[in-house]
């Protein structure tokens, strides 16, 4: 079977997914099955055919797993918004279409060849690093539980952080395709540790810098994680030397607890993050978090089942949030332990295929631009869910393809695009045609 | 309140998902199975051991041509700023030069921001001048105009040195 034929097949599991989320809710809402579920899986599946049917022109040898694997994620999504909201997942829907026409539109541009972007990595490094700033910009900028992520230009409010972590993965993955060389050949070894000289040394500083102004600007943990994980592993995996990624985590930790015990909104959230059931702070700050782990324990094996997730009551919500950060806990809730690892297990096989994408390019920036977007994509995952079950302290990123939210799945779908254009450069080179 | 129905689908969804993911699964296992056999790794620089650990290779990399020929390289004799004995992949040809975008890019004040390319015509790669300021050598040589290169030509930008195999 062809890779797109397979592509094409995978997508019918997808909208079944829709149709069977979509009639258990109506079940529950209106104890009658109409075949409205039915056309909500079908519009969910001409939407996906066109998708389809971009990569089967523009890059008929890429990846052929990406496409459904994200497209069963947006499912996941417009099912447990429409449960909440139905006004919400309308709008989400929406936001889906415009983001498979940018998904379409960047594919388009950069068919010929995708490495044109290193061309203009420093342009992309500013508008990234104007885009995170943008929050903090009078007039536009938006103050949202303390962390500024968001802006607002008139109606429409977007996070640009989401858009911000493609442009910095591109821009890292052309300054280390030319620095990587220099990074190890000039080093002094001292104590087994590899010491790149200072002048190398200086960018890498520099980025750390960057990450903890961002924490304190932003105030956001979270991201500034996203951020500086993914710096880390594309140096370990431009250098292969794990001392640079030892000492980049011990300085990330270090500057972090100077600055959480200095800025009183990262304090707070690591004192929720300690203990959300202490007496003083269950019934403030750690209202959320506490929710959401009984929401998380409530599921049990196999959840409590579509539309039967206990929200709130007219007077009081218990699960603020829900269609954003906390939409995993909702779906912990509705479908399980079960259904949690299913959800998990989409993300695994996304970043699967993601590092085998970079494994298979043939060139540095290629496999260096496949991996840093892998691997941000995957420390979104791990900071939101990571957040959602106190493994670590929560913050708001958005849980890609699925929470409520223009930007994120508009800008997941462009990463997506950027991963598939990889794909399709290297698997047509290892097929032996002419690239 | 459960409705039966409402259950039944809830399973449903939760076993087309599993179903889904397995299927996945095993072909994502099979197409790992491949790439451990199957991948052609033509060493660019060999000895250095960051680029073996992780996959990576050089500024210049593609697959051979022909795999019955070893591919042609352009390996370094002495440069600034490269190492002495790295070889760069020309099977897609390489453009040299101090400029951003060149693909082998020089450390030396002689060369120009787009000084030589060396493009693959059929099985041989030819050297040609793109107009530098100080000029290519070749064997010694100024570079008239393009030139066929054959194992063991020396090319000279500036200070550095290069010397062509396959």
């Amino acid at each position: 079977m062809s890779a797109r034929n397979r592509e094409l097949l995978a997508l019918i599991p997808a909208s079944l997914l829709v149709s069977f989320g979509f009639a258990a809710i109506f079940i529950e809402r209106a104890a009658e099955l109409s075949n409205v579920s039915l056309s909500y899986g079908a519009m969910f599946l001409a939407l996906c055919l066109t998708g389809h049917v971009v990569l089967r022109f523009l890059l008929p040898h890429a990846d052929p797993y990406l496409f459904p694997l994200a497209a069963v994620l947006v499912c996941f999504g417009l099912v447990v918004i429409y449960r909440l909201n139905p006004d919400k997942a309308l709008i989400q829907a929406r936001w889906f279409v415009i983001a498979l026409a940018l998904f379409t539109a960047t594919i388009f541009f950069l068919r010929q060849d995708f490495r044109v972007l290193e061309r203009y990595r420093y342009t992309i490094a500013v508008a990234g690093l104007l885009l995170l700033a943008a929050p903090r910009l009078p007039f536009i900028g938006q103050q949202v539980n303390g962390a500024y992520l968001g802006v607002k230009v008139g109606p429409i409010s977007f996070q640009p952080a989401e858009f911000s972590k493609i442009a910095i993965v591109i821009f890292l993955a052309a300054y280390l395709r030319d620095n990587r060389q220099v990074l190890v050949q000039g080093a002094k070894r001292f104590l087994g540790l590899t010491i790149p000289p200072l002048k190398q040394f200086g960018p890498l500083l520099v980025i750390w810098g960057l990450a903890m102004l961002m924490l304190i600007f932003i105030r956001d943990l979270g991201s500034s994680l996203m951020f500086f994980g993914g710096f880390l592993a594309l140096l370990y995996v431009a250098t292969n030397r794990f001392s640079f990624v030892v000492a980049g985590m011990t300085a990330f930790f270090a500057g972090s607890w100077l600055i959480a015990t200095n800025v009183s909104h990262v304090r707070e959230r690591l004192t929720i993050w300690r203990d959300p059931f202490a007496p003083d702070v269950v019934q403030g700050a750690g209202y959320q978090l506490a929710q959401s782990l009984f929401a998380q324990a409530d599921g049990g094996l196999f959840g409590k089942g579509f539309a039967q997730a206990l929200l709130g009551t007219p007077k009081q919500s218990i699960l603020p949030t829900p269609d954003t950060d906390f939409i995993y806990a909702v779906i912990v809730n509705e479908l399980g332990l079960v259904g949690a690892c299913a959800l998990l297990l989409v993300y695994l096989l996304f970043v699967e295929r993601g590092l085998r994408i970079a494994m298979l390019g043939q060139d540095s920036f290629s496999k260096l631009l496949a991996t840093g977007l892998t691997a941000v994509f995957a420390l979104q995952v791990f900071v939101i869910v990571g957040g959602v079950i106190k493994l670590i302290p929560l913050t708001g990123v958005t849980l890609p393809f699925v929470s409520y939210g223009g930007s994120s799945i508009v800008a997941n779908f462009v990463l997506l695009a950027l991963l598939l254009l990889v794909s399709d450069r290297a698997r047509r080179t290892a097929v032996g045609m002419t690239p | 309140m459960l409705e039966p129905m409402a259950v039944i689908l809830k399973f449903a969804f939760l076993a087309v998902l599993y179903l889904f993911l397995i299927w996945m699964a095993r072909s994502a296992l099979k197409d790992l199975g491949r790439a451990v056999g199957g991948r052609a790794g033509p060493g660019t620089s060999p000895g250095s051991d960051y680029d073996q650990a992780t996959g990576m290779q050089a500024a210049v990399s593609g697959l051979a041509t022909s795999p019955a020929q070893a591919p042609p390289r352009l390996r370094v004799v002495s440069a600034p700023g490269l190492r002495s004995g790295d070889a760069y992949d020309l099977s897609e040809g390489a453009t040299l030069g101090r400029g951003d975008e060149a693909d082998i890019r020089l450390q030396d004040a002689f060369a120009s921001s787009r000084h030589a390319r060396l493009v693959p015509q059929g099985d041989v790669i030819v050297l040609e001048d793109l107009g530098s300021t100080n000029g290519t050598r070749f064997n010694g040589e100024v570079l008239a105009g393009p030139q066929p290169l054959h194992a063991g030509d020396a090319i000279q930008i500036g200070d550095s040195e290069f010397r062509f195999e396959r």
